[in-house]
């Protein structure tokens, strides 16, 4: 029995497995000015000063966030062969090594096992392929100079990569969806109306009156499907809009105009098809209108 | 030390290789961990590893499009449907093909995803007749060939024509370089 | 009040000493800032911790409206940002931060190895820490996809692309980080299993590995 009868004994425990009570705490935190150099205590001396330091990275972390907007595209589309991909920015300079030649085509396992496993590789063992004494960087030149050079070639592989991305957006004509999409939102508050919604898939819209035979015949005439494709669904890659629901984008007018002049890569039909013809297509692609 | 040995000479005369009741207890004490380890853990591997040990069954043939739209010396891009089972989904999700005739009048059909690293290409869009995957650059002929960072030729659909339509089976190796 | 509580605790679990161990411990003079001024180098690995404590948070305040399926993945993005008030600013500090902890790690790395700080006997906590680089890039890839915009799609497709051209396992790899055949609704899941229990798991091991070496073996000393 651990209890006696005596309420003043003492627990006693059978095989005691508690962590002893140190005998010695000081509750006041010992003091460290007559230690050589001007040492301080962590808690709380030296934790105050790197707390400012972090109150004045949460502020500018805090200002970026509400200044600027994380960036959000359009839903993911497999078949989106115009979408040009884009990883995250600490992984352009490894995006952009792969491009080369001597690290893809056969080479390709020297590109993605290779080149990074001897660079991540060294740095992870870092301590033990620089094993002396010397602690200072302009003593250790070659732990120093090779440092230095994966540096440089980091920023200039992300350099080049980024500019690479902004030379494909010029000359493919793209603004990033995360911006456009931004850019719509604002015009739609603008104008006070509720922002157009991305996460509603687009439906597969289908053509009105599609059998109309006087309306085959101009477009055999006239080649609409050689671009606009076979089902004139267009083709996203190539940027050639498609033509399902173009009724509820463009009126008849809009349409008479494209046709008749051209717009962008489409040439301009006025000397194909004879006004009439023009007429009785537009009519047609002006119905094309979603169902409701 | 030396006490404790020479007793035990005394119990057991006969010098017998046997474990000591430690090591024994060392031993069933790893075993049991072992197991409660593997028990717990193993249903979960083979849980997570799953996709790799599925057998992949080959593809049925899809109608794609009638053989007069083929054009020939230039590639165009039809979109077909295939049946697809993606987890607990099952969708019928629209594939891209590239297809054309060659100056033989044999049609043949291109992926457009691209050998490099799986980026989808298209045709023609730096006007040079060649295929181009805008992400690291690669270029191909218009056989498919690779002429530049992809390391292999763009992948063929399997090709079969019926009644004046062309139907797209399973992505093999590219057949024509 | 507060005092009579903690005596209270004391008594019975003394604790007392697990936290005087944490903060009774002296600070060199050569990493105080408020006595060189070039010290401020010797912040950005607690900088880091502490982007590091608001990753974590703001990752766990996301889940609550986030959801990990194709369908509904993007739209519950689209939803938390645009439509839950300071939604722009919880996403915003999860997205922003995820770069500016890779930044921070960064400069806390070349400190370390431009003050010759990963010598002897300090080699383990370098490991340690370029571990924790490592898992802080596999966090920044499996939570790029998790929004499943056409950015997301299509750099993971790209990355996944990427391990499978690795000799011999790379289909393996590709397969076993797709959960199948195509980026999809198994790739979707497995990349937030991943993002927030996997990594953060090992993370967490990691970091208590980091802090406990550091406290061990003391700061490096001045040069």
């Amino acid at each position: 029995m651990a209890h006696g009868n005596n309420s003043n004994e003492k627990v006693v425990y059978v095989g005691d497995s508690r962590v002893r009570k140190r005998e010695t705490v000081n509750s006041i935190p010992p003091d460290y000015t007559s230690f050589p150099g001007r040492s301080e205590a962590f808690i709380p001396n030296f934790l105050l000063k790197e707390w400012m330091v972090g109150c004045v990275v949460l502020v500018g972390f805090l200002v970026l966030t509400i200044a600027e907007p994380p960036p959000l595209g359009y839903p993911a589309d497999p078949t989106n062969s115009a979408f040009i991909p884009m990883p995250d920015w600490y992984f352009l300079f490894l995006y952009q090594l792969l491009k080369y030649p001597w690290v893809s085509g056969s080479y390709v396992p020297l590109g993605v096992m290779g080149v990074p496993g001897v660079a991540f590789g060294s740095l992870l063992l870092a301590p033990f392929l620089d094993t002396g004494k010397e602690r200072r960087f302009y003593r250790r030149p070659i732990a120093t100079t090779l440092m230095l050079l994966s540096l440089v070639s980091c920023y200039y592989l992300t350099k080049v990569s980024w500019d690479h991305y902004q030379h494909e957006l010029e000359i493919t004509n793209t603004v990033p969806e995360h911006i456009e999409r931004e850019e719509k939102a604002r015009e739609a508050a603008a104008s006070g109306e509720e922002p157009p919604s991305a996460t509603k898939p687009k439906e597969d819209v289908a053509l009105v009156d599609a059998d109309n035979a006087g309306v085959k015949t101009i477009m055999e005439k006239a080649k609409c499907m050689t671009c606009h494709g076979t089902d004139l669904k267009g083709q996203a890659g190539a940027k050639i809009p498609s033509l399902h629901g173009v009724g509820d984008l463009l009126d008849k007018a809009q349409l008479t105009e494209i046709v008749t002049n051209g717009k962008g890569g489409m040439p301009a039909f006025k000397d194909t098809l004879s006004a009439e013809e023009i007429d009785t297509l537009t009519t047609w692609l002006a119905k094309q209108k979603a169902a409701q | 030390m030396s006490t404790h040995e020479n007793q035990e000479s005394a119990h057991a005369p006969v010098k017998r290789k046997e474990m000591s009741r430690r090591q024994f207890l060392a031993y069933t004490l790893g075993g049991a961990s072992a197991f409660m380890a593997g028990g717990a853990v193993l249903p979960m591997i083979r849980f997570a590893v799953d996709p790799l040990l599925e057998k992949r069954s080959a593809g049925s043939f899809v109608k794609v499009v009638e053989e007069s739209k083929v054009k020939v010396g230039e590639p165009t891009e039809f979109k077909f449907k295939i049946h697809q089972v993606d987890g607990w989904y099952v969708s019928d999700p629209e594939q891209a093909a590239w297809i054309m005739k060659d100056d033989n009048g044999k049609i043949f059909a291109l992926s457009p995803i691209c050998k490099h690293l799986g980026c989808t290409i298209g045709w023609n869009t730096e006007k040079n007749n060649e295929y181009v995957c805008p992400c690291h650059g690669a270029h191909y002929t218009v056989d498919g060939k690779n002429l530049s960072v992809a390391p292999a030729p763009l992948d063929e659909y399997q090709i079969k024509i019926e009644n004046g339509f062309v139907y797209l089976g399973d992505i093999v190796p590219n057949t024509r370089v | 009040m507060f005092k009579s509580v903690y005596n209270w605790i004391d008594e019975r679990l003394d604790v007392t000493p697990l936290w005087r161990d944490v903060a009774d411990h002296e600070v060199p003079e050569h990493v105080n800032p408020a006595h060189h001024f070039s010290a401020f180098v010797y912040c950005f690995g607690g900088l880091t911790f502490f982007i590091t404590v608001i990753q974590i948070l703001s990752g766990m305040f996301l889940t609550m409206y986030y959801v990990p399926d194709i369908i509904n993945a993007y739209a519950s993005v689209d939803y938390l940002q645009h439509k839950v008030p300071f939604g722009s600013i919880v996403r915003g500090m999860h997205h922003w931060g995820a770069s500016l902890v890779i930044v921070m790690m960064f400069l806390h790395t070349l400190r370390v190895f431009f003050t010759g700080s990963y010598k002897a006997p300090r080699e383990m906590n370098w490991v340690v820490g370029m571990l924790i680089f490592f898992i802080m890039l596999g966090l920044g890839f499996t939570g790029y996809l998790l929004p499943w915009d056409n950015k997301a799609y299509f750099a993971t497709k790209v990355g996944i692309q990427i391990a499978d051209s690795v000799p011999y396992i790379g289909e393996y790899i590709k397969v076993f980080l797709q959960g199948g055949d195509i980026v999809g609704a198994t790739t979707l899941t497995r990349f937030f299993a991943i993002h927030v229990f996997f990594l953060p798991g090992a993370l967490l091991a990691l970091l208590a590995a980091h802090f406990l070496m550091i406290r061990k073996q003391g700061i490096a000393g001045p040069l």
